[in-house]
């Protein structure tokens, strides 16, 4: 069982605050999820099955090549002393 | 009413070039179709109907002029709103990005507009991805055109209502779980998810990266060839994009061997069983043959899925944090312990349980519990798989184990919201390519029968899906009028 405390420090370190109807029904939710995701522990842990089903070897990453990136300047949120600034929160 | 909005790309393409009619009539004719529909639809999040217009005008003028128009030369595209669009507005149907306008487009636009594709706007979805409805939209949900009282399906719903009610030709959407398969099914369309590595997935705003790939929506399979041979391909920008051979459509059908998924059968609805089996029937007309399999470990697909899924989106999440990406919060009230979490508390409830799950999975003592299981099982599954593709070329079942539902039916209750993803997430572990094509319809409400093929192996998935697409000749078109 997922006790409330352990939902609050996992909100804490995922930065995420949660409204009061939140923390009253996410106890309840996360838990049956939990619950639901406990048949994996059924498999046996034998690591060696672990594949990477992408495997990407280094020399087949791209060299790093700078280049102008035709992207549009971000002038529209600068500021007059020249920082970016976001929306006003609703 | 049928019109020029009716028509699929390819017959777009045809007719504009013929001189039977204009980029601009057909558009207008499209955009007819949208202002009729749109207010009880909703599919849309943002439209950029002025620069489409101007789009479809450059298409006529080069017309005039005796230049190439490209490959989709004038075709009416929506786009799933997590897909970046330069200059225009993309939200993810999220508070956080409201007011993002990215800088750049993503590989997949970029390569539609070099082909002469018109970019209509961006279409709704389920917040950053995160469900089978729409209903996690932060904005509001879209309605399926079939019965405005359902769901489309999800998350690129607004993606599937929008081709189905001619609101577009074609659409893209993502597909981290079977988010472009579901609404195809709920909605009457064809919907493919490519091979994981076919398209490239730059600009695509990351949720699930090992798991997600973007493609089409349309009305027709040979529209979904026409798509798929314009965004498919080696992207530099994607290190996971591979190339691949074009696909086409072929008229005569090689005989098949085709497995049904006992499994996936057997866990559907009455209504959803009889039309895959009387749809399955024609497979033999078609001169397939026809066996049924078992999924040793369909059990832990679904756990393992929403595993990894939660993982990947608790770390690809963290960006929103208020300094990359977020609000301009008053310095006064400036206090660090809330700086982030302030900005974070506008995610919605789903990507709020998704972010937590993810964090519990990945902490210590749960790590090899839970995420390290799920890898390993996502292993194990990808080999059955590949066992199984080399006895049988397709494997088929229902695309969803149900029909589409009502609003608010399974929104309370996220594992009822998640076991209807049960059938589609089977390929986005495996990374093999399937497509989701209409076969019926059950009390008004439509039917999608899945086909999975080998990885790469796209043309036999279009090779069937075209002959049964002939041997059906189903109805995809809602009356909205």
């Amino acid at each position: 069982m997922i006790s409330k405390d352990e939902i609050e420090y996992l909100a804490k370190i995922s930065k995420i605050s949660l409204t009061e109807d939140e923390a009253k029904k996410f106890p309840e939710q996360l838990d049956k999820t939990i619950e639901y995701i406990d048949i994996l522990d059924e498999l046996a842990s034998d690591h060696s099955i672990i594949l990477d089903l992408q495997e990407i070897k280094f020399d087949e990453l791209r060299d790093d090549v700078v280049r102008m990136s035709g992207a549009l300047p971000i002038t529209r949120n600068l500021t007059e002393e020249g920082f970016l600034k976001g929306p006003k929160m609703k | 009413m049928s019109g020029l909005h009716d028509l699929q790309a390819y017959e777009v393409v045809e007719g504009i070039k013929q001189g039977l009619f204009s980029a601009e009539e057909y558009f207008s004719s499209v955009i007819k179709t949208l202002e009729h529909v749109e207010s009880r639809l909703h599919s849309f999040i943002t439209l950029d109907t002025d620069k489409a217009l101007s789009c479809a005008k450059v298409i006529d003028g080069k017309l005039k002029a005796n230049e190439d128009i490209g490959q989709l030369g004038g075709v009416v595209v929506g786009i799933k709103d997590n897909i970046s669009t330069k200059g225009i507005r993309t939200t993810c149907a999220s508070k956080l990005l409201e007011s993002y306008v990215p800088s750049y487009d993503a590989t997949v636009i970029q390569r539609l507009k070099q082909n002469g594709a018109i970019i209509l706007g961006k279409l709704n979805l389920d917040e950053f991805g995160m469900g089978s409805t729409t209903e996690y939209s932060s904005y509001y949900p879209t309605h399926n055109p079939w019965n405005l009282d359902y769901v489309p399906g999800g998350s690129s719903g607004g993606s599937g209502a929008a081709v189905a009610a001619g609101e577009c030709t074609v659409s893209l959407g993502s597909d981290t779980g079977g988010s472009i398969r579901c609404p195809a099914s709920f909605c009457s369309v064809v919907g493919l998810k490519p091979t994981y590595g076919r398209v490239s997935r730059y600009g695509l705003i990351s949720y699930a990266n090992s798991l997600e790939q973007i493609g089409p929506i349309c009305r027709s399979v040979k529209d979904v060839v026409m798509i798929m041979n314009i965004i498919s391909g080696k992207d530099n920008k994607d290190d996971t994009s591979m190339s691949s051979s074009p696909i086409t459509i072929n008229n005569k059908l090689e005989k098949f061997e085709i497995a049904i998924i006992k499994d996936l059968i057997d866990g559907s609805d009455d209504e959803v069983k009889r039309t895959i089996y009387s749809a399955s029937e024609k497979f033999s007309d078609i001169g397939c043959m026809l066996d049924e399999i078992s999924i040793k470990h369909l059990n832990y697909a679904l756990p393992s899925y929403y595993t990894l899924a939660s993982a990947e989106a608790s770390s690809n999440l963290a960006r929103y944090d208020n300094i990359r990406y977020g609000f301009n919060l008053p310095i006064e009230e400036y206090k660090w312990d809330t700086y982030f979490s302030d900005v974070r508390k506008n995610f919605g409830e789903e990507v709020k349980r998704r972010i937590l799950i993810g964090s519990y999975v990945l902490s210590s003592g749960y790590y090899s519990k839970y995420y390290l299981k799920a890898r390993g099982l996502r292993s194990l599954l990808k080999l059955e798989l590949l066992k199984l593709f080399k006895k049988y070329d397709l494997l088929i079942g229902p695309t969803m184990p149900i029909l589409p539902f009502k609003f608010g039916e399974k929104i309370d209750d996220p594992i009822k919201m998640y076991l209807v993803d049960i059938n589609t997430v089977i390929a986005n572990l495996a990374g093999i390519p399937a497509i989701s094509l209409p076969v019926g319809f059950s009390n008004g409400l439509p039917i999608g029968l899945q086909i999975m093929a080998a990885p790469f192996e796209e043309q036999k998935l279009i090779d069937v899906s075209y002959a049964l697409e002939q041997a059906i000749n189903i109805q995809r078109r809602p009356k909205l009028e």
